[in-house]
């Protein structure tokens, strides 16, 4: 019995705001706006300790001794935990739910292997009482030299990855006999997700029960970590995070810091509160690893490429392993008949990387998109005519149709709104008095991640709707995409719809990164919407108590909260009134994306691994979102200071949930993307391996006053390849091809070629 | 409690509260761990993010580099006491329209700033708006969002 078909339109065919694809405000605005929402440390818990970490200040050695006589003495103090006093857990399985050894962790460190690892943590009745008694531990090292960066003469050329090698045809040859060959090395500093709020928890035991209040990408996952720690069986874990303030990729996995804190609070018996200081975020867990990468282009005359090879680099941890994949861009963006990439990682004493917005196809579009403009000033083509003579109109490397790729209308539709026509192509060409001006292009992309997720979808007795995922809101709009797929599906006023997120007792959803959130769970919901709708319009078809019942209708219409026969005969009463007329107090229904027939043991490992994700080139197709960045820029000829002044984006997300919210999160991700062109460096003191600007005065994020209007434009069609509702990735992908574009700006403003962001002042003059 | 501490009153949102605090105590830490109030954010404890604005006798203040016990006296407004009434401040409402905030972390800070920045004339053009917001940091990048908001608020609280 098919009751309801949801429609599938362009980007903006939301009828009205509160369908999908509707301009819906945020449905958790209100309680943001107004103090109410409560961030997961923010809970008011009786009998609260607090927690404050200390951490190593060398980068490399052996923590000698750890003196912690004069913090005990200190006024409030309850405990102070070193590697000596606190207690044993197991070593957990990683992302991957690869079995781990079978040996103890400790969270505090005895062998450093960065700087600002944690060694040993104070706790206190009150915050005040523990930040003073942390000072007072006295830590002693035999430091031994380090490894600061990828620079550093002991670095070396690190570990081949041989899963990163992409090669077909003959790259070196036909580079060897291209007409016209370009080879330029392009580097990123590391970089830092830096969230508003920073990473921290609220840990209590009851008995062997552990709950955890934690900002978190991934309550499955890290409630898996957290149990497979203790020793406790998964369910015996609760991880509550109802909003979170901004991740950006760094709240998805358990980290040491929580380990710290679960086993103060068991210690203790009390809850313990842990909050990283903002320093202390700079090394608590990993940002965007630096990265170096040669790209050389062979092209023939007219700018066809024949030839693209790529070196790729970038930084792991001493002991842990974080590859960037550098050739993620590079291998697919343009069309080119030979094609070799191939990528290293080098260990340096850093804390180990981890996720930054569009890991690897961020710093891989920064060398290829920079390369390719280098190419067209080469042979004398504009930039935007380069990139569509060079069109791939397959995936060059999976070889496989593209399931949509809107890039040639996101380049047309650009380039008419930013005026592109009118670029005079000579660098230094184009100037404003004492400004220098210049318009770049770059594209981006971002692969389509799918994975699994679960929903309940609850019509109660008053006609409103509850649903229920412990997938999460950090910003991207779930909650209220989720209200707008209930809304539409059922019938209902998205008014009516109440969404739950963040609780790890709600059923399942894997990890909110690789932008596969909105994707997976407006089809889990979608699926248990419409099963629950089914059963209501059942109910009413067939319980004789129905007012219905006598009407002999195959369906009946939902609408507004209302339920009606199609031809406009019969009754027409609220579901409310329909509940009650047949006795029941509620109706409920779970939908998910698994494939049928998965037992437990794969559900389990779908929602606390990414062991089970699809590939984006699984089937026929090959999935991407895609974009196209124009951008001027402002250079004061004398000082070298660069101002982005206008940014014009037309970006493929497929079709938009919600396009008010999808638009901000693609101009949030174009501004993260001018802050790494010009702004963002984590600098690496020389001698003891720290990070120097470890915060956010001296590590320098877009302000206000450095950002411009910004304007987006939604090039999209449904694809129903990549979702079940036609969407595609839309976080993630705003900020690939950002950095080229005003690199590439610089140079038309400049002619000089700055291949090492950020693009700072001293690069220019 | 230890004998280090002092008494304390403040006055929030209309309200009275008699704190006993260790004069360290910040303001910020004493509104969010004292008073519940935890509509006003720390990002940085340091002065660097602007998430922690506060109103001080009508001024925008940063609560994490403010004793708790050097505002006794004066009138303090947060997050939770902008509204009238159960009705919304304009920048507020502003802000939802405008969808001026992704994770709304800084948000509470966020509209604080912007309701000053209205308040002390530094609303007349988008520039203006963009420089005195600048020391409220947004990672999510609301800003032009942000500016939009205050526009039309500025229009709205002027008129």
């Amino acid at each position: 019995m098919t009751v309801h078909n949801i429609r599938h339109g362009d980007a903006s065919d939301g009828a009205f705001a509160e369908a999908v694809g509707g301009r819906l405000s945020r449905v958790d605005g209100p309680a943001k706006i107004t103090g109410a929402a409560k961030y997961a440390v923010e809970q008011q818990l009786e009998g609260l300790a607090y927690a404050v970490l200390v951490e190593s200040t060398i980068a490399s050695g052996k923590v000698r001794a750890i003196d912690t006589k004069a913090a005990k003495a200190a006024p409030g103090v309850l405990q102070v935990l070193t590697p000596d006093t606190i207690i044993s857990l197991k070593t957990a399985a990683d992302w991957f739910g690869t079995p781990p050894p079978d040996k103890p962790y400790c969270p505090l460190a005895r062998d450093i292997t960065f700087s600002g690892q944690h060694v040993a943590a104070v706790v206190a009745e009150t915050f005040e009482q523990a930040v003073a008694a942390a000072a007072l531990v006295k830590v002693s090292y035999d430091e031994t030299p380090s490894i600061v960066d990828l620079s550093d003469g002991k670095a070396g050329d690190g570990i081949p990855i041989d899963a990163m090698t992409k090669e077909w045809g003959d790259a070196q040859g036909a580079f060897a006999s291209a007409p016209v060959r370009i080879c330029a090395a392009y580097n990123t500093p590391r970089e830092y997700q830096a969230p508003m709020e920073p990473h921290g928890l609220i840990a209590r035991w009851e008995g062997d029960r552990l709950t955890v209040w934690e900002p978190s990408q991934w309550l499955d996952g890290m409630a898996r970590t957290y149990a497979e720690w203790f020793d406790v069986p998964f369910e015996n874990v609760r991880l509550v995070s109802p909003y979170i303030g901004g991740g950006f990729g760094s709240k998805a996995l358990a980290l040491s810091h929580g380990a710290v804190a679960a086993c103060a609070a068991k210690m203790l018996g009390r809850p313990v509160r842990l909050v990283m200081t903002r320093p202390q975020t700079f090394t608590g867990y990993g940002g965007r690893a630096a990265t170096r990468q040669t790209v050389t282009i062979g092209a023939d005359a007219q700018g066809n490429i024949q030839s693209i090879v790529h070196r790729g680099v970038n930084e792991t941890s001493i002991d842990g392993m974080w590859v960037e994949p550098l050739g993620s861009v590079t291998s697919i963006m343009y069309a080119t008949p030979n094609f070799s990439s191939k990528q290293n990682v080098v260990r340096v004493n850093s804390v180990v990387p981890g996720a930054m917005r569009a890991p690897g196809e961020n710093p891989s579009a920064f060398g290829i998109e920079s390369a390719i403009d280098e190419l067209a000033y080469e042979v004398g083509i504009d930039p935007l005519e380069i990139r569509l003579r060079n069109y791939a109109e397959q995936d060059p490397h999976a070889k496989k149709a593209w399931s949509t790729r809107q890039l040639r209308e996101a380049f047309a539709a650009g380039a008419e709104r930013f005026g592109w026509s009118r670029r005079s192509p000579e660098p230094r060409s184009m100037r404003d008095g004492n400004q220098l001006i210049g318009w770049g292009v770059a594209a981006g992309t971002y692969p389509v991640r799918r994975a699994y997720g679960e929903a309940i979808v609850r019509i109660l007795a008053d006609g409103s709707v509850e649903v229920e995922s412990s997938s999460i809101d950090m910003g991207q709009g779930t909650y209220t995409i989720l209200a707008q797929t209930a809304a539409e599906t059922l019938g209902v006023p998205a008014d009516d719809v109440v969404v739950k997120l963040g609780d790890s007792r709600f059923p399942r959803a894997g990890v909110t990164g690789g932008s596969r959130l909105a994707g997976v769970m407006t089809g889990a919901v979608y699926k248990a919407a419409t099963s629950a709708l089914d059963q209501l319009v059942g109910l009413a078809i067939s319980d004789p108590r129905s007012p219905f019942h006598t009407l002999q209708a195959n369906t009946l219409v939902v609408a507004n909260g209302r339920i009606a026969s199609p031809r406009g005969d019969g009754p027409d009463v609220s579901i409310a009134e329909l509940l009650k007329s047949v006795g029941r107090d509620h109706i409920e229904a779970t939908g998910d994306t698994m494939p049928e027939n998965s037992t437990p043991e794969e559900r389990y490992k779908n929602y606390t691994t990414i062991a089970m994700a699809l590939p984006h080139t699984e089937g026929d197709y090959s999935r991407h979102s895609w974009c196209a960045h124009f951008i001027e820029v402002r250079v004061d000829e004398d000082f070298g200071t660069v101002r982005v002044s206008r940014v014009v984006s037309a970006l493929d997300s497929g079709r938009l949930y919600n396009p008010k919210l999808a638009e901000s999160q693609w101009k949030g991700g174009i501004i993260m993307g001018i802050g790494q062109a010009l702004l963002e460096e984590g600098i690496v003191d020389r001698r003891h391996g720290r990070i120097v600007n470890n915060n956010l005065a001296d590590y320098l994020v877009p302000t206000n006053a450095d950002i411009p209007d910004i304007e987006v434009i939604s090039v999209g069609i449904p694809d129903l390849h990549s979702s079940v509702l036609g969407g595609k990735g839309v976080g993630e992908l705003a900020i690939v091809g950002v950095a080229p574009a005003i690199a590439n700006a610089v140079f038309h403003a400049t002619g000089k070629r700055v291949r090492d962001l950020p693009i700072t002042l001293e690069k220019l003059i | 409690m230890t004998k280090t501490t002092i008494p304390v009153h403040l006055d929030i949102n209309g309200r009275h509260h008699d704190l006993q605090l260790e004069p360290r105590v910040t303001l910020l830490d004493a509104l969010r761990d004292r008073l519940g109030l935890t509509g006003t954010k720390k990002g940085c404890d340091h002065g660097q993010c602007g998430a922690c604005t506060v109103h001080v006798d009508g001024e925008r203040v940063l609560a994490c580099l403010t004793l708790a016990a050097q505002v006794e006296g004066r009138t303090i407004t947060t997050i939770e006491g902008l509204a009238r009434e159960g009705e919304m401040h304009p920048v507020q409402a502003a802000f939802l329209e405008q969808d001026a905030f992704q994770c709304g972390y800084c948000t509470p800070g966020q509209i604080m700033s912007a309701v000053a920045c209205i308040r002390e004339g530094h609303a007349g053009s988008d520039d203006e708006i963009r420089e005195y917001m600048a020391g409220n940091l947004c990672r999510c990048g609301a800003y032009p969002h942000i500016v939009a908001a205050i526009r039309q608020a500025a229009l709205e609280v002027q008129s």
